[in-house]
């Protein structure tokens, strides 16, 4: 999977899973503020993508440093190389 | 000139207010609390006691509402009047007298409370009687369980979920968890917009501005128009309905 599949990806579960609009999903849209994601909604956001891309990332503290599309982006771009390594 | 003598009037009518409404409270205190429990005493029926209680809290809020009067002058307009509850009301938060104002609302009724409102003294113990839910300070899913059973019982539940107040005509984000609560019960939730208190009184501040305030209840969304939605959906379609309203009182 390339980066711009992987941003790709995590923009049609953000379309899929939350209905919204493909635009507002820059990199630098915040995840709370701009999006309007609450703590619940993030746990349907862990589950889809772990859904999407096969990873578990419930535990991964890394996870909680996330609060824009472009951190999102760069994390799973950073699990998916690990996952490759590994 | 014109505006000395109007600072010196709504000074006078802050001083009317910060007069009755301390008043009201000790008279509320010292007659409703011991009539319920008398009632209580008496009727032994737990859900009479419980809506008396509740009915009895918004009044009470109503009439502090109208101890601002001719300084507040407030309106409740029910643009749905045939609706039947329980409901979830979900309204858009701009000031403290928020809590007080949903004493408009004619219906037996409960407040998902915040963490600081649940520490004050007075507000803090006849919300735990009246089961007002403190649900910042509870797990998600002992929220839904005590949310299920106040609506199963007929009681409907008011939340903020801006989470706190804006102080300004700004309408923030939503938080969902009462919106799941509603699509797991299967209730109607109903969009109330306040507009025109967002300096009555100005955040962090105990001075009324003059003003007038409508509390609009909207068109109940129902389970047939939600259904199928997820929660981010359905907590979005009632933002969009608050602020559509407040959009076109902008003047208000």
């Amino acid at each position: 999977m390339t980066e711009a599949e992987v941003i790709e990806a995590v923009n049609e579960v953000f379309v899929d899973s939350f209905e919204i609009p493909r635009e507002q999903l820059t990199p630098e849209a915040q995840i709370f503020g701009d999006l309007g994601l609450d703590s619940l909604d993030v746990v349907d956001l862990v589950a889809a993508i772990q859904k999407r891309f096969g990873v578990q990332v419930r535990d991964d503290e890394r996870v909680r440093a996330i609060r824009s599309m472009r951190d999102l982006y760069n994390y799973l771009i950073l699990i998916r190389g690990e996952q490759h390594r590994a | 000139m014109k505006s000395i003598l109007s600072a010196l009037l709504t000074a006078l009518l802050n001083l009317q207010f910060w007069i009755f409404a301390p008043l009201l409270t000790a008279i509320f205190a010292l007659i409703a609390v011991p009539y319920a429990v008398a009632f209580n005493y008496t009727v032994r029926d737990r859900r009479r006691t419980l809506r008396l209680i509740r009915r009895s809290i918004s009044y009470y809020g109503a009439m502090i509402v109208r101890c601002g009067w001719p300084l507040v002058r407030v309106r409740y307009v029910d643009h749905a009047p045939d609706e039947t509850p329980p409901f979830v009301f979900a309204s858009n938060h701009r000031s403290s007298s928020d809590a007080f104002l949903m004493g408009c609302l004619p219906f037996e009724c409960i407040q998902a409370l915040n963490i600081w409102p649940s520490r004050l003294w007075v507000v803090g113990r006849v919300g735990r009687i009246a089961g007002y839910l403190k649900v910042r300070e509870m797990p998600f899913e002992q929220f839904l369980d005590d949310g299920s059973k106040l609506l199963a019982e007929g009681c409907s539940i008011i939340v903020f979920p801006e989470g706190t107040r804006s102080g300004s005509r700004r309408l923030g984000p939503f938080h969902g968890a009462a919106f799941r609560l509603a699509q797991q019960c299967g209730v109607k939730v109903v969009p109330i917009a306040i507009c025109g208190n967002e300096r009555i009184p100005p955040r962090g501040s105990l001075l009324l501005r003059p003003g007038r305030i409508v509390v609009n209840k909207l068109p109940a969304i129902t389970p047939s128009q939600y259904a199928g939605m997820t929660p981010f959906k359905l907590k979005n379609l009632v933002r969009d309905a608050i602020r559509q309203h407040l959009d076109n009182q902008s003047g208000v």
